[in-house]
């Protein structure tokens, strides 16, 4: 064993050094090493499974739309995909994601190992939106625009349309969710009493609510981009890009200040 | 058996001042405050009542506090949680080496540990460690390494992985060759391929140990450390301590096992209820032990022969016979003792089965230094 508690960089590998082998292995940057881990930590079997279900069940039904076909086909695919992938899928997957991102670290305790290291904390939180966001976004906007695909019978425009009003939403939703995790416990029921009375209730009633809902945004897109009416989705193309990105960057910014100012168990 | 002395009793020369000394700026050493005197301390040089008497020499001056030495220095901290005072105004430094901070469960050990660290702020006071506060400088906390006493370690991650990323984010170049050197030195394989997860407590204690030295930090401040560890793994867990100690970094190790610290190293830091009960030479606390009158149960045939052959030889001076195999004697020379109770029962044909000091647990010694009582 070593006699010294660790060697110094720039000594030469003598042949003596058993993990010479290791030495020249570049060192990541601390953003990449956070998200590496972070990612890990993300893809659990329950989580993948439940967002196998989402998808699947999201093209089954559109695909029973475009069998359906009819006049209003394309309407009702897209009503669909707008209730049940921007309304339900998206949000919840992200919520499943996100709320452990940090969450999962708080309760386990584990913060601690990365907390304590001299990382600026925005690192921290943006590594810790970015792992669920690379998972949600991809996992959420690929089969939602596959149904979109199938429910529309191979309408490309409308394929986009879900996949950037859903990564829009994804985007916003882990951003919200992430910071979530980190300030309150249980964060997945507090997340899903969220969506469901306020964004799934509230915020479809009123015009005054509906402007603080996130869905309404990327609802928004989908509507203007599709031309296809959908309630509470009246506002600009432009808000609707520009206030789900800012939102996830405001959620990012106060992630990071609340890491500064939390206590760390 | 109530002749107790006054709390914290004063074990060396950092024994700290009664009340909180001024905060030192951050990234540089404490200024150096001035104790308030004892009221029967002599007065300060320089003072008003300062009269230099004649033919003898002036009184030696206070040495400086904290010492300049200190990387670390708690100056009158307090925390609360709600109604609930973890830890009450105490204030200590520590210097490099090895100190043990000593304390029965729920003393505010790790309430303190969480101060040092900046993992919690202080509800009054300050605390400066290796150059700064380590709350709100990460420089300061990249010189500062921390095993929690928590279990949980990244169960997923490879114990490589662990180090490598504890060494990444302390912007270390060559972060894998470290761990795995860090790794070793807590006698665990890199090259092991099973999760953290699959590990025994020990093995992820030593993960934690490696994690918190792979980046050389110049403190390392390590809960409870030895839980969970087998004999074998705790004398080489010591020793690595010693030699941390001796490379000249502060180790602060934490334990309620009074058997544990007096193989640490000499200085050790005591508290008791969330307040400072001592702190100083470990040895010192011991040898003010040595001097009260201590508790002795003796298991032997013959009991009440023994026991009238110890009032009568004077060395003991309180005896409660249990029963004819069972003796509770009380003794202010413990070395007499062991002497002259192996003559008694040997004049009496006495098969002696056991002598256990009742007072030699850490709960005594906080006892005695908190000034309760038995």
């Amino acid at each position: 064993m070593s006699d010294s508690m660790t060697p110094t960089p720039a000594a030469p590998a003598s042949a003596a050094d058993p993990f010479a082998h290791y030495r020249g292995i570049g060192t990541p940057h601390p953003l990449i090493g956070l998200y590496r881990l972070l990612l890990r930590e993300q893809l659990t079997r329950g989580r993948v499974l439940l967002t196998g279900v989402m998808s699947a069940l999201a093209i089954l039904v559109t695909a029973l739309i475009a069998r359906e076909g009819g006049p209003f086909q394309i309407d009702d695919a897209i009503g669909f995909l707008w209730f049940f992938g921007l309304g339900l899928s998206v949000p919840i997957i992200s919520l499943v994601l996100a709320s452990s991102s940090l969450g999962q670290l708080v309760e386990d305790e584990t913060l601690v190992y990365l907390w304590i290291r001299p990382t600026p904390r925005w690192m921290l939180a943006l590594a810790a939106w970015l792992a669920p966001a690379t998972v949600a976004v991809p996992f959420t906007a690929v089969p939602l625009a596959v149904a979109a695909f199938v429910g529309t019978s191979g309408d490309l425009g409308h394929t986009w349309a879900v996949g950037v009003s859903v990564v829009l939403a994804a985007l916003a939703y882990t951003a919200i969710f992430t910071l979530l995790g980190l300030l309150v416990r249980r964060s997945l029921i507090w997340g899903m009493l969220y969506l469901f009375i306020w964004e799934l209730f509230v915020a479809r009633v009123g015009e005054g609510a509906a402007r603080l809902s996130i869905n309404t945004y990327p609802s928004s897109v989908l509507s203007r981009m599709t031309d296809v009416d959908l309630p509470r989705a009246e506002r600009l193309m432009s808000a609707g890009i520009i206030v789900p990105l800012v939102v996830a960057a405001v959620a990012v910014a106060l992630t990071a200040w609340r890491l500064d100012r939390s206590t760390v168990a | 058996m109530t002749d107790f002395p006054p709390p914290a009793p004063s074990l060396d020369s950092m024994t700290p001042p009664s009340s909180p000394p001024q905060a030192p700026a951050p990234g540089s050493m404490p200024a150096a405050p001035t104790p308030p005197a004892a009221p029967d301390a002599p007065p300060a040089p320089g003072s008003p009542t300062d009269t230099v008497t004649p033919g003898l020499p002036p009184p030696p001056a206070p040495e400086p506090w904290p010492p300049a030495d200190s990387t670390v220095v708690v100056a009158g901290v307090s925390k609360a949680f709600g109604s609930l005072v973890a830890v009450s105004d105490v204030t200590f430094a520590v210097r490099p080496g090895v100190t043990a901070l000593l304390g029965p469960n729920g003393a505010g050990k790790s309430t303190l540990i969480r101060l040092i660290c900046g993992l919690t702020p202080p509800s009054t006071g300050s605390v400066w460690v290796a150059g700064g506060d380590p709350r709100t400088d990460s420089a300061a906390r990249g010189r500062l390494g921390l095993v929690p006493q928590q279990d949980g370690v990244f169960e997923r991650e490879k114990a490589l992985d662990v180090v490598t990323l504890a060494a990444t984010l302390s912007g270390l170049d060559d972060a894998r060759y470290r761990a795995a050197h860090a790794l070793a030195t807590v006698e665990l394989d890199p090259e092991m391929a099973r999760p953290v997860g699959t590990f025994s407590k020990g093995m992820r204690q030593r993960v934690k140990i490696a994690q918190a030295i792979v980046h050389d930090p110049t403190v390392v401040v390590l809960d409870e450390p030895l839980n969970g560890l087998d004999p074998r793994q705790r004398r080489h867990m010591i020793e690595l301590f010693q030699r941390l100690g001796d490379q000249g970094r502060t180790v602060i190790v934490s334990s309620h096992v009074l058997e544990e610290v007096e193989r640490f190293g000499s200085h050790v830091v005591v508290v008791a209820k969330g307040r400072l009960a001592a702190q100083g030479n470990y040895h010192a606390i011991r040898a003010l032990m040595d001097d009260q009158p201590l508790r002795i149960r003796i298991r032997c045939t013959r009991a009440r022969e023994v026991a009238a052959f110890l009032v009568a030889d004077g060395c003991i001076v309180g005896c409660n016979i249990v029963d004819d195999g069972e003796l509770e004697v009380t003794t202010t020379d413990a070395r007499t003792f062991r002497r002259r109770v192996a003559v008694a029962c040997r004049a009496h044909q006495s098969r002696l089965e056991e002598v256990v000091p009742l007072d030699d647990d850490l709960e005594s010694v906080f006892r005695y230094l908190v000034g309760m009582g038995p």
